[in-house]
């Protein structure tokens, strides 16, 4: 795989502008036809009107936790495939976004989040801590592809069964149907206070896991090679890992598991960086951010009642899933 | 034993059927309702000396007004074969009550009254006649239609300006439009139903935005339960709706008010005059 280094020079910054772009225009999209530029007016005024409150209460968290919780699905997507050396390693595929769900629900409905806000996000981390730990136990070294996929099928079937029974067993009417939230995943109607809660854990993640380039870099030639350049391999670990659990624990806890967007990014914008994962990490948050908050876009346009974002994530992203998965086994063949 | 029981079976079979034959000359003395509107309505037209059973939701706080009173009173699940040994002599069902056990109780001979949902207060008067009629009550009925449209012909608290906004927003986003009791409430405590302005017809839901955008005077929304947390009742608790100036009022109707539409649905529209004249006070 060749790139263009004037691409891969360029990339960031377009991505960076696709996103940006992409951000004014969830703002401007909702079920009421309120106008990005009066509710920018009003804002800047410091007026108090409608159209200033739906813009800054309601649409913007969603914006931001698109931009967070996609970026993180996609470096968190990036960082996992440099690690395990395997091309179908993602988040919501190896089961780590279905356990921080499982996580964050036990936070949620047992009432512990509302005496105790941070143990929502803290929930998720823990959860997706659990899944990473256990799928580098049972796939990390020298694992191929199918124990791999295998592996995270198995932990995904379980959280999910888990998630279904914590909902289950809940006391409250509700929390049944909510299900389909911490499934598939949903930005509607969260608040600020999401935003505060997810962005500091996401944050630290990122550093994490955009710092660990150069390694993962040197980790391609093989571990023994990677021990030669000075690479610790111990801590290594320990860092995509942490770094992934904060990110994506912090971000399900918010969102739910919004699947595929950790997959389908890294494979677009690896023809355009090269084989190098360090050169992924950025391109790929930039990416996920943009594809997650297009996604969520589209859920909004008229034409009936919301999707959730994961099915359409998933619509996406499934058959992108196979595609791979047959050019793979074309090439292992 | 066994012998005692059939023998059991047979006189109560038999009571059931002389009360049955005699049904035109006396009004019902064992009253079974198979549904929560009938309990109520039973409760408040019969009274206690009159009833055999109620439904099981006749006892609930949350969905049953009458649910304080009824403590003592049998209830029945539903099912056939607990209802026929208590020789009903008329049994109040909804129309969705469970289609073959009525079907099987009017085969065996056992007087059914088929309630209708009021959707309007007129609603609530015909099937408030229509039951005490077959109770044998209307002196009691007519009672209480006259307090109802007591209650609902008290002056609503004057306002200058517009009609104020009222939408009754449940968790999730649920919400009830045009031609709905809830609707009916609403206007006749003076309030323009959002959610009919917006073009709903029947329930259905409205989204946070549209609720935002909308102010609403008043706000009817339970609150949530904070030890058995749900996304949905977090909903009503956004930051776009609990910040200051978001909506003038919220205020807590209790659902058995709105669940059923009965003379005491007239409470629910003095509750919300009354919200609304405090608003106007400030």
């Amino acid at each position: 795989m060749t790139a263009n280094p004037i691409t891969a020079r360029l990339l960031p910054g377009a991505l960076a502008l696709l996103v940006l772009a992409l951000f004014v225009g969830s703002l401007s999209v909702g079920p009421s036809a309120v106008g990005l530029g009066t509710a920018l007016g009003d804002l800047l005024a410091g007026a108090d009107t409608t159209a200033a409150v739906i813009v800054a209460e309601i649409r913007l968290p969603r914006a931001l936790l698109g931009v967070g919780v996609g970026a993180t699905l996609g470096l968190a997507g990036a960082a996992l495939q440099g690690l395990l050396r395997n091309p179908l390693a993602e988040p919501g595929v190896v089961g780590v976004s279905p356990f921080a769900a499982l996580g964050a629900v036990i936070a949620f409905y047992s009432g512990l989040s509302g005496t105790f806000a941070l143990a929502l996000p803290l929930g998720g981390i823990l959860g997706a801590l659990l899944a990473v730990g256990l799928l580098y136990a049972l796939a990390g070294r020298g694992g191929g592809m199918l124990t791999l996929v295998l592996a995270g099928m198995a932990l995904s079937s379980l959280a999910g069964a888990l998630t279904s029974l914590a909902l289950s067993l809940s006391p409250n009417p509700f929390a049944l149907a909510e299900i389909v939230f911490w499934l598939l995943g949903s930005l509607a109607d969260r608040s600020l206070t999401h935003v505060w809660l997810a962005v500091p854990f996401m944050a630290v993640g990122w550093a994490l896991l955009l710092t660990a380039g150069r390694h993962l870099d040197a980790l391609t030639l093989g571990e023994l090679t990677a021990r030669s350049l000075g690479v610790d391999l111990g801590r290594l670990r320990l860092r995509i890992v942490l770094g992934t659990a904060l990110a994506v624990g912090a971000a399900v806890a918010v969102s739910g598991t919004i699947g595929f967007v950790g997959l389908i990014v890294p494979h677009l914008v690896r023809p355009l960086v090269g084989w190098q994962p360090g050169r992924l990490l950025l391109p790929s948050a930039l990416g996920g951010a943009a594809l997650t908050l297009a996604a969520d876009i589209a859920v909004r346009l008229p034409g009936g009642a919301e999707l959730k974002l994961g099915v359409v994530t998933a619509l996406i992203g499934a058959p992108f899933f196979l595609a791979l998965v047959l050019r793979t086994r074309g090439s292992a063949a | 034993m066994a012998r005692g029981w059939v023998a059991f079976c047979g006189l109560v079979l038999a009571f059931a059927a002389l009360c049955g034959g005699a049904r035109a000359a006396t009004p019902p003395q064992r009253i079974v309702s198979l549904n929560l509107c009938g309990d109520q309505l039973a409760w408040m037209l019969a009274g206690r000396g009159r009833i055999a059973a109620l439904s099981h939701l006749a006892r609930s706080a949350e969905l049953s007004y009458v649910a304080p009173q009824v403590a003592d009173v049998p209830i029945v699940q539903g099912a056939a074969e607990e209802i026929l040994p208590l020789a009903p002599d008329l049994v109040l069902a909804g129309r969705y009550t469970a289609k073959p056990t009525v079907a099987f109780l009017r085969a065996k001979g056992v007087p059914i009254l088929e309630l209708s949902i009021p959707q309007d207060f007129a609603g609530i008067r015909d099937q408030v006649r229509r039951v005490a009629r077959a109770l044998g009550a209307e002196p009691r009925g007519e009672a209480l239609i006259a307090a109802m449209d007591a209650a609902l012909a008290e002056p609503a608290p004057r306002r200058d300006g517009p009609r104020p906004v009222g939408v009754a927003w449940q968790a999730g986003g649920f919400t009830a439009g045009a031609g709905t009791l809830t609707d009916a409430v609403l206007n006749a405590a003076g309030l323009d139903n959002l959610a009919t302005r917006s073009g709903l017809r029947g329930h259905g839901y409205l989204t946070l935005e549209a609720v935002v955008a909308g102010r609403p005077d008043v706000l009817i929304a339970d609150a949530a339960l904070p030890t058995q947390p749900s996304l949905r009742q977090a909903l009503l608790q956004h930051p776009a709706l609990t910040r200051p100036g978001a909506l003038g009022r919220r205020v807590t109707v209790p659902a058995p008010l709105l669940a059923c539409g009965t003379p005491a649905t007239a409470e629910a529209v003095r509750l919300l005059r009354a919200a609304l004249a405090e608003g106007t006070a400030r």
